[in-house]
């Protein structure tokens, strides 16, 4: 190996370039660029109706975007050869979709397997792991979460902020490169939020790729590496948290800030 | 009355080989029903017209058509363009024609209420495919739709009765033959009737037991 | 198929419609009072209606034709093939329509009752103009699709000797050794009455919701 390549930084774990989507005559994203390094946290930001749902749902092609290429390591995402005119085959998308964890919103838990079962179904029949090895990783993710009691519990028994919890443990037990959190704790009640955030505070310090699209002023001021607001499908401002919620640089960023303001 | 009811259960070897004969069909017709309602649920929620036109045709066809009719046109008219079935089969497959396509609708009307956020977080994960179908779909919808099934077991249990008319020698058969050999109507058809309703408690009460299952994992 | 079979054809088809009719007559009504004897909670039928309903439910239409129309007269009572068969089918979509009925009944909410008692009005008058015409559009549908039910049902009145559409379409098969022509015109009536059902449905529907717009 050569100086060189020792030297040069290794690809970034997700990039964004020029991504665009619309619904109908709805331009919900318009030429939307951003890069996660490996190890950081990025957080999206913005007022409802900007596109950060549906930008995070294009990285794992859940919606399909109608320009733009997004990239997981060197892998281009959704076309075969990293470019060419082909789209992936359902297969090839969903290998993608297995290094990259996702958490939604509603949880999205599957009802009819208990606590543990979500936690292995995707390792065991996706990654094709040994069910042991899904088994043991399974349950020092719950206990992780705090969460090792209920191992045998079906989600419906669950609260929200128990549901959530174990949403993450069951996409950090698909090992990915790059986590998505979806809005993670707007569906909560407040009293439950905190313990979401802890784990997610928790992940960030041990250095996992994340990219979360939330509301959490706090978390994201305290946590994020790079703060990338959006607004009615631009990025208007990318920064890092200490310039943006002090010196935001643009007035539709301070527009917004004095709405939310942090407490 | 007591004479009545005496000769019946002398004879009721004749009643329990009528009532094996009903469970038979009604068991292989309820599970083929099943597997080919499935396959046909899948042609109805499919795309392309080609595929769901026929099967659509097929459901709505069996909605319209009385059991007996079609057991006749499978006995009677199948043979006219070669197909020779005997009465048994002739009854197993109307049958399970007939209800496969009430199967479809049950499937259907369960699968396009399946939540989509337990189908996106399968999607998001890598599941695809027949997996998806196997592992995420099929145990939810199956959970769902016990309880249509089994009404519909029911109904497939009924709908034998109507084979006594082409002679198959299920229960409500061997009722008749010995009610017509003894003279002994009352007991006969009495002892039917209520060997049909320990078939139906005997459905209600698995259903039951399916549901509670069910109600944990909702 | 001569022009003699069609008719043949269509006397077993007016021969199904009376039937079904019949039957459809008294298993309404029949039904609803069923449901609204259980929903006063009388003593004693509280008991065995459910358990009559539970019985006829579990019963083939065939099963219970022969019960009827041989049984009876061992007993005493003379019964024709007619009565017998207009009985077997009454009994029958008697047993289903108490079910709809009282599944609709149930559902009405506690509300509405209370509120009309609050104004003083009695039970025989709060039951007619209260709640009647809510449960019956309710119970639309369900009671719809028991009458196509019982019209696919209807065939079972062949094992009494009857000549419904569906045994007179197997005499002309059998006689003219060509079984396929009467089936199929046998099954396009059955369609047809079917969709006559379901066309009814729609307009009772929009009739009913026509009343409370004009209020």
């Amino acid at each position: 190996m050569n100086v060189e390549s020792a030297n040069r930084s290794p690809a970034p774990a997700l990039r964004i370039i020029g991504l665009t989507k619309s619904f109908a005559d709805n331009v919900v994203l318009d030429g939307v660029s951003l890069t996660v390094k490996k190890g950081k946290t990025v957080c999206i930001l913005g007022p409802s109706g900007s596109g950060k749902s549906t930008l995070l749902r294009c990285v794992n092609w859940l919606e399909q975007p109608d320009q733009g290429a997004i990239f997981l390591g060197a892998t281009r995402v959704g076309f075969r050869n990293n470019g060419s005119a082909i789209t992936m085959s359902a297969r090839e998308l969903a290998r993608v979709r297995a290094r990259i964890g996702m958490v939604f919103q509603h949880f999205n838990l599957w009802p009819h397997l208990t606590v543990l079962e979500n936690l292995m179904e995707a390792p065991v029949h996706v990654l094709r792991k040994p069910p042991m090895e899904a088994l043991k990783l399974a349950e020092q993710l719950l206990d992780r979460v705090g969460l090792i009691e209920k191992r045998d519990a079906f989600p419906g028994r669950l609260s929200g902020g128990q549901k959530q919890r174990v949403g993450i443990a069951r996409a950090l037990a698909m090992e990915p490169e790059v986590l998505l959190f979806d809005e993670p704790t707007s569906a909560l009640d407040p009293e439950t939020v905190g313990e979401v955030i802890a784990v997610m505070k928790d992940l960030s310090a041990e250095g996992r790729t994340m990219l979360v699209v939330t509301h959490e002023m706090q978390f994201a001021r305290e946590t994020a590496d790079e703060i990338v607001f959006l607004d009615r499908g631009r990025v208007v401002e990318t920064a890092s948290p200490q310039s943006f919620f002090t010196e935001p640089r643009t007035e539709r960023a301070r527009q917004f800030l004095q709405r939310y303001s942090v407490r | 009355m007591i004479r009545e009811f005496s000769i019946v259960f002398q004879n009721a070897d004749r009643l329990l080989a009528g009532l094996a004969n009903t469970v038979l069909l009604a068991a292989f017709g309820l599970l083929l029903s099943l597997v080919l309602g499935g396959l046909l649920s899948v042609l109805l929620m499919s795309e392309s017209k080609s595929a769901a036109f026929p099967a659509r045709a097929l459901v709505d066809a069996m909605r319209c058509i009385p059991f007996l009719l079609l057991a006749y046109l499978v006995y009677y008219a199948l043979p006219s363009i070669g197909l020779n079935f005997d009465n048994w089969t002739s009854g197993l497959l109307a049958i399970v024609i007939y209800n496969a396509g009430y199967m479809a609708e049950i499937l259907r009307g369960v699968w396009m209420q399946l939540p989509r956020e337990t189908i996106d977080a399968a999607t998001a994960f890598g599941f695809h495919g027949r997996k998806l179908f196997m592992r995420i779909i099929l145990p939810q919808v199956v959970l769902t739709a016990i309880p249509m099934i089994g009404n519909q077991a029911i109904q497939v249990i009924k709908d034998t009765a109507f084979l006594m008319i082409i002679a198959v020698p299920e229960l409500t058969h061997a009722a008749s033959s010995i009610q017509s050999k003894y003279y002994v109507p009352f007991a006969a058809f009495i002892c039917a009737v209520a060997l049909y309703w320990a078939m139906c408690g005997v459905i209600e009460f698995a259903v039951h037991r399916v549901e509670k299952i069910a109600d944990a994992r909702r | 198929m001569t022009a003699a079979d069609l008719l043949s054809l269509l006397q077993g088809t007016v021969v199904t419609v009376a039937l079904s009719i019949s039957g459809i007559a008294i298993g309404v009504p029949a039904g609803l009072a069923l449901a609204l004897l259980l929903w006063r909670r009388m003593p004693l039928l509280r008991h065995v209606i459910p358990l009559y309903v539970s019985v006829i439910r579990a019963t083939p239409l065939v099963t219970l034709g022969l019960l009827i129309y041989f049984a009876l007269p061992a007993m005493g009572l003379q019964i024709g093939p007619v009565t017998a068969a207009v009985v077997t089918l009454a009994i029958n979509t008697t047993a289903f329509n108490c079910e709809i009925w009282r599944a609709g009944l149930i559902d009405f909410p506690r509300d509405q009752l209370e509120s009309a008692q609050a104004f003083g009005m009695s039970w025989p008058h709060i039951v007619w103009r209260i709640m009647l015409p809510q449960v019956v559009r309710t119970c639309l549908p369900a009671l719809v699709n028991e009458m196509t039910l019982l019209l696919k049902g209807s065939p079972a009145i062949a094992v009494i000797g009857i000549v419904d559409v569906t045994r007179a379409a197997v005499r002309i098969g059998a006689n003219t050794y060509e079984p396929l022509p009467p089936f199929l015109v046998a099954t396009a009536i059955y369609a047809g009455i079917v969709f006559v059902f379901v066309r009814m449905q729609r307009w009772l529907e929009a009739f009913s919701l026509r009343d409370e717009v004009g209020t």
